[in-house]
């Protein structure tokens, strides 16, 4: 190393230690405290009693635990299907550039910049059944939060609203890469919209497809503010998602262990679904138009 | 820009009649679909703002959906009023925003720049640990970090609210040096040879040539801290440290029923980033293109 590399590398390791308190204090250090966390009984006044691995023995059997994956797999069954259908559909129909259409997709995705607790909390009111809009406008009355069987459809709805917009913005951006020609090779062969679709058009998009999906699953097993605004992962647990099932055990009930070991193991679940997402991408990234 | 795929009629003589009807029946279904959606986005919003300038006797008394008559800002009023005090959750949240902002532009930069720009050992093996850490979730790390900043003392604090997320995001890390890596190196190379220093290189060449960058990453820093919620909630749960996402939370808790108030409070939590965004939608969306690489 001459004396120009070594200021160099001097000036490159500097510039890098407020981030690396960032990244290392922030976000490294606090993986290994959960873990740690994981294996002790914690309830913040009295110092973490070694417990091994009797918190992962405890959730794997209990029935609250088993329920919130169970309604965070339904709550991501529920909108991710209906999300990437109308999110697809809003991307061809913006993209069809009807005159006058441009400024309507600023408004599909202005849910996307909201806060997504005020949104819930907006909804609540929404969806109220006795002062709500969507009772008065229906004229029932309907409980939609308070209902066992329909709070989580309910939820679920308010999921796909306020992602639609931002993810047809992704269809959009891959609808658009698809070179025109193609299309016009299809109609030299007589292929009618519905077949171009099928045939050319989802083919073409199965990348962002593939993206949009993984990312979609990645941030529906973590919703919290939402459901926080509107049920509180009630009534009877049926809206009580993983996040929201962490957050109780551990800032109500202070039991941080137990919710520390629920951590872990979301973040494992997750962990794996990012890892099969970057080889399937690695493999296909090739596949894609160039 | 605009260019139009949908096929001509007037080129297919043979077929057109009925391939002009088609479109005309297609054209139709698109507007119809387009106009539905954004109805069914914006009614959301105009509702909750009319129940917003509504008193609570007119809510009562009338169906949700009429107008408000006459509009009242009584409920901001007495939002700002001393009960509610929701001046404070404004600042709070105000100065919260301004300084991780301040904070992840200034270091995000940093990093970057030697990311993207300079040599020394081990780069390559700390970059990638910085992106592996995009993997984590906020979830995960929201019990230890409760727990490392209670025993700091530093619950119920504006240091317990802004220190953990100040120093740097590794999103805005490799969105900064995807671009620092892109920008063409002959300009940094004739301002080193002119003896221009590490730093001044950075601040005065490579940050002014991603001004575009840099404003779509300040936008998106500025939406995502204000509308942070789970950290806030359970580090700073005293009022006098609400941010407004905690304090609309609250308020609904524990005047549910008095959605005109309410509605006023979730106005004032969506009203600036919908602002914001109507002004800056081109810069915040262009960052998808980016998001999407990843």
């Amino acid at each position: 190393m001459n004396a120009r590399q070594r200021v160099e590398a001097r000036a490159g390791y500097l510039m890098l230690v407020p981030s690396f308190i960032g990244v290392g204090v922030f976000l490294l250090l606090p993986v290994l405290v959960v873990l740690g966390l994981s294996l002790t009984k914690y309830n913040l006044i009295s110092p973490p009693q070694w417990y091994g691995l009797e918190n992962y023995a405890y959730i794997l059997g209990w029935d609250r635990f088993r329920n919130s994956l169970l309604v965070t797999l339904l709550f991501t069954a529920m909108t991710i299907p209906a999300s990437i259908t109308i999110g697809l559909l809003l991307a061809v129909a913006v993209n069809r550039r009807l005159p006058g259409t441009s400024w309507l997709r600023v408004l599909y995705v202005l849910p996307w910049v909201c806060a997504p607790l005020a949104l819930g909390v907006v909804w609540r009111w929404i969806l109220d059944p006795t002062n709500g809009a969507l009772n008065a406008i229906l004229g029932r009355r309907i409980q939609w939060l308070a209902d066992v069987d329909l709070a989580l459809p309910s939820v679920a709805f308010v999921q796909v609203w306020s992602t639609v917009g931002y993810i047809s913005l992704f269809f959009l951006a891959g609808l658009q890469q698809i070179p025109t020609s193609v299309y016009e090779a299809a109609k030299l062969d007589g292929a009618g919209p519905a077949r171009t679709l099928w045939s050319i058009t989802l083919p073409l998009l199965r990348p962002t497809m593939f993206f949009v999906t993984v990312t979609s699953i990645i941030s529906s097993f973590q919703v919290f503010d939402s459901v926080y605004a509107m049920t509180g992962g009630g009534p009877r647990f049926t809206t009580d998602v993983i996040a929201s099932r962490i957050y109780d055990e551990a800032f109500v009930a202070l039991r941080l262990g137990r919710a520390g070991a629920m951590a872990v193991v979301l973040f494992v679940v997750l962990v794996a679904i990012t890892l099969i997402q970057q080889r399937y991408f690695r493999k296909r990234i090739t596949y894609d138009m160039s | 820009m605009s260019t139009d795929r949908a096929p001509t009629a007037s080129r297919q003589p043979s077929a057109t009649r009925s391939a002009g009807a088609a479109r005309l029946f297609a054209n139709a279904l698109t507007y119809a679909f387009l106009l539905a959606a954004a109805l069914l986005m914006v009614a959301p919003f105009v509702f909750s703002v009319l129940t917003s300038l509504k008193t609570p006797k007119q809510f009562n008394t009338s169906s949700p959906l009429a107008a408000p008559d006459p509009a009242t800002v009584e409920n901001y009023v007495s939002l700002f009023g001393e009960r509610y005090d929701f001046v404070v959750p404004i600042a709070v949240t105000a100065q919260v925003v301004l300084v991780l902002v301040l904070g992840q532009m200034m270091t995000s930069i940093l990093a970057a720049y030697a990311f993207a720009q300079l040599r020394f050992p081990g780069r390559d093996a700390i970059f990638w640990v910085y992106v592996s850490t995009l993997m984590i979730p906020a979830v995960v790390t929201i019990i230890p970090l409760y727990s490392m900043m209670t025993s700091l003392g530093l619950k119920n604090s504006f240091a317990g609210l802004v220190v953990p997320f100040m120093f740097g995001s590794p999103y805005a890390i490799f969105l900064l040096r995807e671009n620092f890596r892109s920008t063409p190196s002959d300009v940094l190379d004739a301002a080193r040879i002119d003896g221009a220093g590490v730093m001044r290189r950075l601040w005065q060449i490579m940050v002014p040539m991603n001004k575009p960058i840099l404003a779509t990453l300040l936008l998106i820093t500025v939406v995502s801290q204000w509308n942070n919620f789970m950290w806030p909630l359970v580090i700073a749960p005293k009022s006098e440290w609400h941010v407004i996402t905690v304090a609309t939370a609250a308020l609904q808790t524990q005047y549910n029923g008095n959605w005109t108030l309410v509605m006023a409070a979730t106005t004032l939590a969506l009203a600036p980033l919908v602002i914001l965004f109507l002004i800056f939608q081109k810069q915040i969306t262009s960052s998808l293109g980016i998001t999407g690489v990843r």
